[in-house]
């Protein structure tokens, strides 16, 4: 029987009368690369939460390769395969990169220099090897994300689930994040990631999902959804996002 | 570009040297050669009944601290009740030798063990509490500790204590000469300062650090927080339980104030952690060797003239140590030697 | 079943006491969110300066502390400028901070008074209303009476003045505040005095009902703690209640169990409520929240 790597279904989570999530279903199989838009407050973090465990959802299941994992914790789903990073990114500050990396590929191995060994080769993957010693405190943003994709690369994950990995990062940054991306995708991960950046949405997304007050608007194609009334209706408040949807430069 | 394999020496031109992750061999021989500099002073003034005193009271406090430092300072889990397994050590030990005659060297390790059960059983509730609630937690069990003790007359003396008579012998862990008396302390400090050199190097290690660092970063990481927590504060209690037992041997008189005075025992592991360098190895050993000669020679001058100065002076120390001096004097030094090797680099 | 009576009364009368002196620690923590391990330090210079008053001026407590508690709130004032101010954003060094000022605060106390404990109860300390069976301490009544008055006059303070308000949205949130145009650090000044200047004024009040000693802070802080929590933090009236409650358990504990139980009460408080309800009675923040929250 062939699961499919992520099967959510009618997934909810409720906070005293405001519905964050409201059932939201979604199907992502092995290798494929889907992306999740909408509107700020649309709920797409606490989706993500429901996923990795932080929060318990109000209804609703998660299927990680067709096994229910709604009662696993977070580091148990971490175990399975699902790695993630956060929207405000989380480097362990006082530890420099190597270390940070460690942190993850302890939880494949145990002895200390087959884990830095480990480490220090996802840290030449991303690119961020000369800044091995350095204190992830004193990285730049663009460096720091790397370092958290890398600290989840390292735990040999089967699905990487990106929080808008590419805030905050200027034109050339993205660039070289698309490419990273790219390149981990084309060694067989999976993605899930969270964009407001609808130009990386159509340079890295197979199929695009949005979401709009906690319920799934839409679902298809990159150039489908991009070019949807419905979508465009979502973002309406947002004059920016408009402009993004018509192509211009962001 | 030289690559080898998961093995080799080095990835993409990085060698293991430049990793900054020093081999197993290095750190043993580092952890050898301080242990010989420990040593020292204990060495040169073996005649010297008065420093004897303080030397041994340095190794036991830095043993303590340095156990504490496994929680508190990688772990960054601040318990103000150390006290409590401190308590436990000396109060089991004392009351199992006096009332069974049992040897502390047998029943030095199941105290500890239990110790550190303790330490789990109560820990596991209130490491759900954040860090300025955790550490009044940990502060209320120590009270606690003291009403027990200071009632369980049955088995703890009550307020007048334990008295253990003087029947010198290695088997009773009472000596004659306070030279073995420190050498025991040394060795009781030598032997924590080793767990947490191996401890740093390992996945618990690490783990400890991260999940002071960021607890959801260490939970999408794969690490189960409070399994990791409990398991460092099992460690430290146990250890700072040795102590314990350690103390009850050497003083061979402890009751409730004295053993669960928060002021002189339980937050002074905390205290000397600061002053010498939270979550380093080296920190809690140095701290307790400025400190501790430094409180003997303020209670000796002056200790009559104005009650209270000392533990004033370092209450003072402590919020001066963390305005200013967050990583403590191995921090500092850390400090220093990076601003040197910038200037000398900038200097070419 | 008279007895039962006598319990409670003094159970009510002694949760004043903790009410007053956990009103100013509540404060404290629902707006600039430390924990102040000094706060019975505080509540001592109050007790320690109303006694200097009387002996060596000959001024009555009651009078008195209209000096001595703005003293102390001047004390709070640097307290939170010198030492928690820079040490805004790392609540471990704080723990540190706050304990280390406790050490000293107390034991400077004890180089001033060598070791000596005074008391000014005297007649006045020890003297009853009579109400049929019922023993009622006046100098308990009084604080009694003192902290309903401070709860009411806070929460008055809090609900209807400019500056009220102000320490009210950054209890609430300190960015939207700070958006708002409110000066946060003038605000954390201003509490931490208030806070203080309540530790002074209890300690004034207290001063014919304990024996005055460096360390008597320590009666204290312990039960405040759980009044703080219990109620909820950032609750004026959540204090008040939560001192009455503690105040009643500890009796009704201490009377029909053993009195050495008191530490046990406070502690088992303390720990059921957060595990159970955190954010106490009527708290505005769970104290699992706290450090938690992002607050800059």
């Amino acid at each position: 029987m062939n699961h499919p790597l992520l099967d959510v279904t009618g997934a909810s989570k409720h906070f005293l009368g405001l519905k964050a999530v409201d059932e939201v279903s979604l199907v992502v199989t092995k290798g494929e690369i889907v992306s999740i838009i909408g509107p700020n407050g649309a709920g797409k973090t606490t989706f993500f939460n429901l996923l990795t465990g932080q929060l318990a959802p109000t209804a609703g299941e998660v299927r990680l390769r067709g096994a229910q994992i709604n009662r696993l914790a977070p580091h148990e789903r971490a175990r399975l395969g699902m790695g993630r990073t956060f929207q405000i990114s989380k480097p362990l500050i006082a530890l420099n990169a190597l270390e940070n990396v460690m942190i993850g590929a302890f939880m494949r191995h145990r002895k200390l220099s087959v884990v830095r060994d480990k480490a220090m080769a996802v840290l030449e993957r991303v690119g961020l090897l000369q800044h091995a010693r350095r204190r992830a405190g004193d990285l730049t943003l663009s460096e720091r994300r790397r370092l958290e994709v890398a600290r989840a690369l390292a735990l040999e994950p089967e699905i990487l689930l990106l929080d808008e990995v590419m805030a905050g990062l200027n034109q050339s940054e993205v660039g070289q994040a698309i490419d990273l991306l790219k390149g981990l995708h084309a060694t067989g991960l999976t993605f899930l990631i969270i964009e407001h950046n609808l130009k990386v949405v159509r340079a890295f997304s197979e199929r695009v999902v949005v979401l709009d007050r906690g319920r799934l608007i839409a679902e298809g194609s990159a150039e489908q959804i991009l070019n949807s009334p419905e979508v465009v209706k979502a973002y309406l408040g947002d004059g920016h996002k408009i402009a993004e949807l018509k192509g211009a430069s962001a | 570009m030289n690559k080898t394999d998961n093995t080799g020496d080095a990835v993409g031109g990085l060698s293991r040297a430049d990793s900054g992750i020093e081999s197993g061999q290095r750190a043993f021989v580092k952890y050898v050669l301080g242990m010989a500099a420990l040593l020292l002073p204990l060495a040169l003034l073996v005649d010297d009944a008065h420093w004897l005193n303080i030397i041994a009271f340095t190794y036991l406090m830095g043993g303590l601290a340095a156990a504490w430092n496994i929680i508190g300072g990688f772990g960054g889990q601040f318990s103000l009740g150390h006290g409590v397994f401190f308590g436990i050590g000396a109060y089991g030990a004392a009351r199992l030798y006096v009332a069974y005659d049992l040897s502390p060297w047998l029943t030095v390790l199941p105290v500890a063990a239990f110790a550190a059960a303790l330490a789990m059983l109560i820990s596991w509730p209130t490491f759900r509490l954040r860090g300025p609630f955790f550490a009044i937690a940990t502060l209320a069990f120590n009270e606690v500790a003291f009403v027990i003790a200071h009632n369980l007359t049955s088995v703890t003396g009550g307020p007048r204590g334990i008295m253990i008579p003087f029947k010198a012998g290695l088997e009773n862990m009472i000596f004659r000469e306070r030279w073995q008396y420190a050498l025991l302390m040394f060795g009781f400090a030598a032997l924590v300062i080793g767990i947490t050199v191996i401890l740093r190097r390992s996945r618990l290690g690490y783990y400890l650090l991260a999940v002071r660092e960021d607890e959801d970063a260490a939970r999408a990481s794969g690490i189960d927080v409070l399994g990791v927590k409990l398991r460092g504060m099992a460690l430290s209690a146990g250890l700072t339980a040795i102590g314990g037992t350690l103390f009850a041997m050497y003083l061979r008189f402890i009751d409730p104030p004295t053993i669960f005075n928060l002021q002189e025992v339980g937050v002074k592991f905390a205290l000397l952690s600061l002053i010498g360098g939270i979550g380093t190895i080296a920190g809690p050993l140095l701290g307790a060797a400025l400190i501790i000669p430094f409180e003997n020679f303020l209670r000796a001058e002056l200790a009559n003239a104005i009650p209270g100065l000392s533990l004033a002076i370092l209450g003072l120390l402590m919020v001066l140590a963390a305005l200013f001096m967050k990583r403590g004097v191995v921090g500092a030094i850390e400090d220093l030697v990076a601003r040197l090797r910038r200037k000398a680099r900038g200097g070419k | 079943m008279d007895q039962i009576l006598n319990v409670l009364v003094f159970g009510l009368l002694l949760g004043g006491i903790y009410g007053l002196v956990s009103i100013g620690l509540n404060l404290i923590f629902g707006v600039v969110r430390i924990v102040n391990f000094a706060q019975g330090e505080l509540v001592m210079f109050g007790m320690f300066g109303s006694y200097y008053a009387f002996a060596y001026l000959g001024i009555n407590p009651y009078l008195s502390v209209f000096i001595v508690a703005p003293l102390v709130g001047l004390i709070g004032v640097a307290m939170q400028r010198l030492v928690i101010q820079p040490l805004h954003n790392e609540s471990n060094m704080q723990i540190f901070a706050t304990f280390g000022l406790l050490m000293m605060f107390q034991n400077i106390m004890l180089g001033v008074s060598k070791g000596e404990a005074f008391s000014i109860g005297g007649q006045v300390g020890s003297s009853v209303i009579t109400v049929g069976d019922l023993r009622i301490s006046v100098v308990r009544l009084v604080v009694f009476g003192a902290t309903t008055l401070v709860t009411i006059g806070l929460h008055l303070f809090l609900g209807h003045t400019m500056t009220g308000k102000s320490i009210r949205a950054v209890t609430q949130d300190k960015r939207a505040a700070r958006a708002m145009g409110i000066n946060v650090e003038r605000t954390f000044l201003l509490t931490f005095g208030v806070g203080a200047a309540l530790a002074g004024m209890a300690g004034a009040l207290l001063t014919p009902i304990y024996s005055i000693t460096p360390g008597v802070g320590g009666n204290f802080i312990l039960a405040a703690f759980a009044v703080v929590v219990l109620g909820g933090l950032g609750s004026v009236w959540g204090a008040y209640i939560g001192g009455l409650i503690v105040g009643v358990v500890e009796a009704f504990a201490g009377y029909y169990i053993d009195p050495a139980v008191k530490n046990a009460t406070w502690f088992l408080i303390f720990l059921v409520v957060l595990i159970v309800r955190p954010s106490g009675l009527m708290g505005q923040v769970g104290a699992e929240e706290v450090g938690f929250r992002e607050q800059n």
